[in-house]
């Protein structure tokens, strides 16, 4: 008898034919259901693998991660509450890291969550200097960029977001690549980065983006850049040019005249004036009015009076809680306003309305007490809503 | 005649069964690039960081409607009080209860009744008063709590809730549901990412059977470790790891849970709120949505998160999982009853092409023909017509499909972050899994045809009383004799349903 040696490629060929022609024997809905039971059973197989590896992973990183606490968050705790500016081998030296000292990428990521919490433990009592010292010791830096610079565009977020939260000390150039990438998540966080630590003008990719979409997400994280910003000491951004010359982008407009609002920058305000006589849009001349009232912009009083008459009920009310706002007293502008709270047919407006004169000034109350003694049945839940200082009356709606 | 019979059955059951897998698996591709979207951009440490410094973020509303809940009414409310957003209030609606359930709330909270100018934006049975706390507690402000005549359902109470909330968006919930302590951030935040108006975001929810809760708040995720719980745990993961994140990848999510679901308030008004008279009221809400947007020619999104948000208790036993999935059952047939106009039709874009379509036939249709298909086996068993050397191959196949689906969703979960401290606990998903072709589903079969007979028929539906196991506390506590804690038959079968 002879025995022949299969190849591999003969081997897998071979049992192949003997399963086709065990098959072909059955009839056709019978080889259909036994191929996809087949193939369910080795995606089963593959999956319940891949869940496994994945499990043993997740242990194994958490259990770097505890170690690595465990060994190092203490010394790095000592580096970061020195008043005196340590050098590297100083650092290493309390680390005690070896000579030549090397990192696997994974080792890099075990130290995060230890630095997040340190950085957060010491908030402002945390050297700077140090820090920044700390994370070169550590090769982070080199780490981030690696990451950002990575195929996987999971690593690159990840790593612009843990830049950010770290502060990380990294080269401009690594972020400015993704600044126009096709990718708007990851243009995004690029962008997010270029802002947070760029030290030129790091806004004109904002300015001149003539397809931007500005969500809330970015509203929100921008904010936490520009907070950053200034608490640095850093350049600001002039948020008049944004109003000026973003017309293509009317989110990013609204934003501009918010942060006016939220950085208090006063000297603005005439300009917001000016765009306000000329605005046709609600949602910008609302952004707008609500800015110059919490300004407490006296000359804007005039205009909010002559928009009032022509506006939408949603603006209405904005300009009611803007002129309540300004408070300046204004007997035309009182009137004005109980007029219109006999008149409207919006309850929110009369709400609004009902609540700016009750807060305006002695002249304010005494019209509200006119006004109550005069009311109809109808309206006196309005009064009571509003005298009763459990309720929040600004949140009616 | 009855051979022609066997082969239109054949060929019939050949191509729905097809279709039916296929769509399982092109469920499965969806869902994974949306899990997997999420895992490259979503961080949620970093959100929640983010939301938190922000003098941008969103108020949220809670509504939570409470029907003769005395016994854990105060723990739910601190509960839902102690949630962690730094701009929410918590509304909760007493639907005329009949006990101690508004006293208790005055007396815990320092409430007093408040001058509020009710507008009813949305019809309600008659508002009775709004009670404000005196007490300094900054937590205790966030507080509102609406009193009103019995309405009998949910629906009701929730539309009276919706017509206080001062937010523009409101989370709709259950007073007895574990509220994760950042669940409000997760929720808001897919409104704030989209580039389109989102309208309404649902949320994984899952059993909180077996689970360990602490003063209303989740101390320990695990599974339930009885068996009808832990089915109905392995079915909602299922359903909103796989089915839900699948059709709100297309735009075209069918339905957001009563149990734990936020919505955009001045949508729902205009959509006239919740149907009181719908026993699938959740499902009927996101339709009306849905149709609103599209008769307006609106741009909208409806979204589904992948992190677990909400525990709720699910049923204990048969009886009450009858009960559930009667009314469900019922409440699908009423739903393709009243808006039968929007299947199949494009002015409803995806939602009335594909997804209506999809749950007539694979949902509405699906027990029915299932039980067709059981009659049939016997018929062939009785007849001799069965092969049975190789029908066990076709049964093998579908029974490995299924183990498969669970092992997707385990590695989904897994993959999103599991809520689960111990991945050993998956093993009680895998003896579900096992177990669920055989026991658990033939009975939702059945229970479901029993939802349909009752429409068809008009039978008047009587709910019986729920005795609640309650989840197992931290803290070792004095027994307490289980007592019916409901007595609204309707409201209480809401509270059923998530």
């Amino acid at each position: 008898m002879e025995y022949y040696t299969l190849s591999r490629y003969a081997y897998w060929k071979y049992y192949f034919l003997v399963f086709y022609y065990r098959l072909a024997e059955y009839p056709a809905p019978v080889r259909a259901w036994l191929v996809f039971g087949s193939l369910c059973l080795l995606l089963l197989a593959l999956i319940v693998l891949g869940n496994a590896l994945r499990v043993f992973a997740h242990y194994r990183f958490e259990y770097l991660v505890h170690h690595t606490r465990e060994r190092y968050y203490e010394r790095m705790k000592m580096v970061v509450t020195q008043a005196r500016t340590l050098e590297p081998q100083e650092i290493s030296a309390i680390l005690e890291l070896p000579k030549n000292f090397k990192m696997k990428e994974r080792q890099n990521r075990s130290f995060i969550p230890s630095l997040t919490e340190l950085k957060q433990e010491m908030g402002e009592s945390l050297s700077r200097p140090n820090w920044v010292r700390l994370m070169q010791t550590l090769k982070m830096p080199a780490y981030f960029e690696s990451q950002i610079l990575s195929r996987s565009v999971r690593k690159k977020v990840q790593g612009f977001k843990d830049v950010s939260d770290l502060d990380a000390n990294l080269k401009e150039a690594v972020a400015s690549r993704y600044l126009f990438t096709k990718n708007r998540k990851l243009q995004m966080h690029a962008r997010l980065h270029a802002a947070r630590f760029g030290t030129s003008y790091p806004f004109k990719v904002l300015e001149d983006d003539p397809n931007l979409i500005f969500t809330d997400e970015m509203v929100v994280k921008y904010h936490n850049v520009l907070v950053y910003r200034q608490k640095n000491g850093l350049a600001m951004p002039n948020f008049i040019r944004w109003c000026n010359r973003s017309p293509v982008n009317e989110e990013l407009r609204i934003f501009a005249v918010n942060e006016i609002r939220l950085f208090k920058r006063k000297e603005d305000c005439s300009e917001l004036l000016g765009m306000l006589e000329a605005c046709r849009d609600e949602a910008f001349s609302c952004a707008l009015i609500r800015t110059l009232g919490e300004l407490e912009y006296l000359p804007a009083e005039a205009e909010f009076c002559r928009r009032y008459v022509s506006a939408s009920f949603t603006e209405r009310q904005v300009l009611a809680e803007a002129l309540g706002a300004l408070g300046s007293g204004n007997s035309e502008t009182l009137s004005f306003m109980v007029e219109d709270f006999l008149q409207t047919t919006d309850y929110v407006t009369r709400m609004v309305l009902l609540r700016v004169i009750y807060r305006y000034g002695d002249k304010g109350k005494a019209a509200y007490e006119k006004l109550k003694a005069e009311a109809v049945p109808d309206l006196m839940p309005y009064f009571s809503h509003i005298e009763c200082d459990l309720i929040d009356s600004r949140r009616y709606a | 005649m009855l051979e022609w019979f066997d082969s239109a059955f054949a060929v019939f059951v050949a191509i729905y069964s097809s279709i039916l897998l296929a769509s399982y698996v092109a469920m499965c591709i969806l869902a994974f690039l949306e899990h997997r979207k999420h895992y490259t951009y979503h961080d949620d440490a970093y959100t929640i960081e983010e939301l938190k410094k922000s003098p941008y973020i969103p108020g949220v509303s809670i509504v939570a409607p409470a029907y003769n809940e005395e016994k854990t009414v105060i723990t739910n409310v601190k509960s839902l009080l102690s949630l962690d957003y730094p701009d929410f209030e918590v509304v909760i609606v007493n639907d005329g209860s009949k006990d101690k359930t508004l006293e208790l709330l005055i007396e815990n909270f320092d409430l007093v009744k408040v001058p509020y100018a009710y507008v009813e934006k949305i019809k309600t049975k008659p508002f009775k008063g709004l009670y404000k706390t005196r007490s300094d507690n900054p937590a205790f402000k966030r507080l509102t709590v609406v009193d009103k005549v019995n309405g009998g359902t949910k629906a009701d109470a929730s539309n009276a809730g919706v017509n206080v909330v001062s937010n523009k968006f409101f989370v709709c919930t259950d007073v007895d549901c574990v509220l994760d302590k950042y669940a409000l951030y997760r929720i808001i935040w897919p409104t704030m990412a989209s580039t389109r108006r989102v309208i309404a975001v649902s949320a994984t929810m899952r059993m909180s059977n077996g689970s360990i809760v602490e003063e209303g708040k989740m101390v320990d995720a695990r599974p339930p470790h009885e068996l009808i719980p832990l089915f109905q745990d392995l079915e909602y993961t299922r359903s909103f790891l796989i089915g839900k994140t699948a059709l709100a990848r297309i735009n075209a999510l069918q339905n957001v849970s009563g149990g734990f679901g936020m919505f955009d308030r001045d949508i729902v008004i205009k959509a006239g709120g919740y149907d009181g008279d719908s026993f699938a009221e959740d499902m009927d809400m996101i339709a009306r949505m849905v149709r609103y947007m599209c008769d307006t020619g609106e741009d909208y999104r409806i979204v589904q998160i992948p992190e677990t948000c909400c525990w709720t208790e699910g049923p204990p036993n048969l009886k009450v999982l009858n009960r559930q999935r009667t009314r469900w059952g019922r409440g699908l047939f009423q739903f393709f009853g009243v808006h039968r106009d929007m299947v199949g039709n494009r002015n409803y874009r995806r939602y009335g092409v594909l997804t209506l379509m999809y749950i007539m036939i694979f949902e509405l249709l699906a027990p029915v023909v299932e039980l067709i298909g059981y009659l049939s086996i016997l018929w062939f068993i009785l007849r001799g017509a069965v092969n049975y050397h190789t029908i066990w191959v076709a049964y093998l196949g579908v029974y490995t499909f299924a183990q498969l689906l669970t092992m997707v969703i385990i590695s989904f979960d897994n993959w999103v972050g599991t809520s689960f401290k111990r991945k050993s606990d998956y093993l009680w998903f895998v003896l579900a899994s096992l177990l669920e072709p055989i026991l658990y589903h033939p009975i939702n079969v059945f229970f479901s045809i029993r939802g349909y007979w009752k429409h068809i028929w008009g039978t008047q539906m009587v709910w019986g009383n729920m005795t609640r196991k309650g989840v197992q506390s931290a803290k070792p506590a004095a027994p307490k004799p289980a007592a019916p804690v409901f007595t609204q038959p309707q409201e209480q079968e809401n509270k059923n349903d998530a």
